[in-house]
């Protein structure tokens, strides 16, 4: 019980450490970070050398294939660029078969209480140490949950495995049990390790350790998609790289052993031989060669590699909704440029408004699910945008160009509140089945604001956006007060009509607070001209 | 969606009837661009018989409602029923047109 308990509590670890790792990490990679990762990833050599330093540190190809995973859903690394680094992590986890030289529960312990100290001094509180706080947290419980399942079935005694084994055990069962133990402890590794301990020990041979050791391999490789838990798309296209990486090492070392058994030779021998007459040395370069022959193929031949692995988890409407089109490194180099194209990108993101509601006139519209990976993936460009205007002003580049990048931040603000704002009442709404006509009339009025706001270019445009988005307190009150009467009959759908007449009114303000950012000056403009002049005033002194 | 075109006054009546909404909304608008173009008068759009208005429809409004102001005539709507009223009034567009 008490191996399926720390197994279950790893996992729940796990599946909560890596939210965290994933939100914050997106907040937290600034383009130096990207940089460095992108030069370090510039080639499949350097990328198979950081990947196995990677799974070195983290003794763990599963964390290694999670992580990257996470870095490509954040647009720091592209899946080709992270192929060689899976595919390194791999052979970086056969540090631990040679030396047991990193105790990873260790690290784990002290990155917790690196993180607890972090947190005691109130480094969560500072704007530049706040994101890399929460990635560190989110890394410390994600591998805390790994050692957690590694845990779990080492309270298994040698000695009733060894009886067992000693009754008998076939080349397949072998494969099964390592399969099931990589599977369970989320490690190829693990069960390696408690082989070379039955190896020691003479209650195993080399033949029968050969094929618990390949069935842990690939066994290792499957529980990279139990623990890729709700990851789809680029996230879950680098744990079926893991996967090609070890069935590759399993077959290419499998067809090794049986070719020199048909060669006449006995294969256990000839791996004996080949590690000094050594047992441990013998399994370790077997877990070595296993690693290395999945991984330098898949990692030179990444092209073909990530064609496979698009084929099987091809990208989600959330990967494709959450890339960047206009922004990139390069461009900081060229403030003027680089400002151009963050205003196109923030453009962007205002016409791709009218998609995170819905349109209740069209039936066959997007469903919930779609919208909430739109909107996702929104806020995910926003965030991309803020960073980089965030890296440009820290450039500390010329006044006039300072002052448009902060405009741009505080437009920015803006409408990424009113990116969630819309996703609130686009909640509201979708939660009837039916749309009472109060909700529809609310829905559609607001979906046409949002939609006149998108296609707005010329000064008349957003002119007629501010008139339509005048004041209407108290229309909305006056039908807040009906509300609130029927609300004593119909609770439930009342109160969910009261917070969508809140949310349409704050989405409307923001609106208008967009439109009077975004208009463009005319000769016809009058400085003094009353309440537009003064609001936009007050916006961009924001 | 049904359209009825009559002469009221100096002015091009039009009673429309059935559902201003996705399907209807570009027949619409160009229909109404089509009367706008033909005629040099005001126009009153009687919205008695229409009882569903999406944004869509209320987007054709708008573009016939902003070729009539920048030919500096008038565009009037008139019997709106009381949802649609609502409609206009909580998306502020009431305040764009006239309505009696």
């Amino acid at each position: 019980m008490t191996i399926l308990a720390e197994i279950l509590a790893g996992l729940g670890l796990l599946f909560v450490g890596l939210k965290s790792l994933s939100s914050h990490l997106q907040q937290a990679t600034g383009r130096g970070v990207r940089r460095m990762l992108r030069s370090a990833t510039r080639s499949p050599l350097t990328g198979l050398l950081s990947g196995t330093l990677a799974g070195a540190a983290t003794q763990s190809s599963n964390a290694v294939a999670i992580i990257c995973g996470n870095l490509v859903r954040g647009g720091v690394l592209t899946t080709r660029d992270a192929i060689p680094v899976v595919a390194g992590g791999n052979v970086g986890t056969a540090a631990l078969v040679f030396v047991a030289a990193i105790d990873f529960r260790l690290v784990v312990l002290y990155l917790v209480a690196l993180v607890g100290f972090g947190f005691q001094l109130r480094l969560d509180r500072q704007p530049s140490w706040r994101e890399w706080m929460g990635v560190a947290l989110g890394l410390a419980l994600a591998l805390l949950g790994l050692d957690f399942i590694k845990q779990g079935p080492r309270a298994i005694d040698p000695a009733v495995l060894g009886a067992a084994l000693d009754a008998g055990f076939s080349p397949l069962l072998g494969f099964a049990a390592g399969l099931a133990a990589a599977a369970l402890s989320q490690s190829s590794s693990t069960p390696t390790i408690l082989v070379l301990a039955l190896l020691q020990s003479s209650v195993m041979g080399l033949d029968g350790a050969f094929y618990v050791v390949l069935g842990a391999n690939l066994g290792s490789g499957l529980a990279t998609l139990i623990a890729a838990g709700g990851l789809e798309g680029t996230g879950r296209q680098l744990c079926y790289v893991h996967i090609l990486v070890k069935a590759i090492g399993c077959a290419a070392v499998f067809a090794l052993w049986l070719a020199v058994g048909s060669a006449g030779a006995d294969p256990a021998q000839w791996l004996s031989a080949v590690g000094g007459g050594q047992p441990a040395v013998s399994l370790s370069l077997l877990f070595l060669a296993l690693q290395l022959a999945g991984a330098v193929p898949v990692a030179f031949g990444r092209g073909v590699t990530e064609t496979i692995a698009i084929r099987l988890s091809p990208p989600t409407l959330e990967d494709g909704a959450s890339r960047p089109r206009y922004i990139h490194d390069r461009a900081m180099e060229a403030p003027a440029t680089a400002l151009d194209l963050s205003e196109r990108e923030i453009q962007r993101l205002i016409q791709l408004l009218p998609t995170l509601l819905p349109d209740l006139d069209v039936a066959e519209s997007a469903g919930a699910g779609e919208r909430l990976a739109l909107w996702r993936g929104a806020a995910s460009i926003a965030r991309s945008t803020e960073h980089f205007l965030t890296d440009l002003i820290g450039r500390a580049p010329e006044r006039e160009s300072l002052d448009i990048a902060l405009s741009q931040q505080s437009l920015l603000e803006m409408i990424c509140v009113l990116q969630d704002t819309l996703h609130d009442f686009a909640e509201v709404v979708e939660s009837y089945e039916r749309p009472p006509q109060l909700a529809f009339n609310l829905s559609e009025s607001l979906r046409v604001n949002v939609l006149l706001l998108a296609d707005a270019s010329s000064a008349e445009d957003y002119d007629v956006i501010a008139a339509l988005t005048a004041d209407r307190s108290k229309l909305l009150n006056d039908i807040r007060r009906s509300l609130v009467g029927a609300s004593l009959g119909a609770g439930e759908d009342a109160r969910r009509l009261l917070l969508a007449t809140s949310l349409f009114e704050r989405a409307i303000w923001l609106i208008r607070r967009t439109a009077v950012a975004l208009r463009p000056a005319t000769n016809d403009d009058n400085p003094s001209d009353g309440l537009m002049s003064a609001e936009r005033n007050d916006v961009h002194a924001h | 969606m049904h359209i009825e075109r009559e002469q009221a006054d100096g002015a091009v009546l039009l009673k429309v009837a059935g559902r201003l909404d996705t399907p209807n909304a570009k027949p619409f608008e160009t229909s109404l661009m089509d009367v706008l173009s033909m005629t040099d008068g005001p126009i009153i759009i009687n919205l008695a018989g229409v009882d569903y208005v999406s944004s869509s429809g209320l987007r054709a409004l708008l573009v016939a409602g902003k070729a009539m102001r920048n030919s500096k005539r008038r565009l009037s709507l008139t019997s709106l029923q009381p949802q649609i009223r609502e409609v206009f009034d909580i998306s502020g567009f009431s305040t764009l047109f006239e309505i009696s």
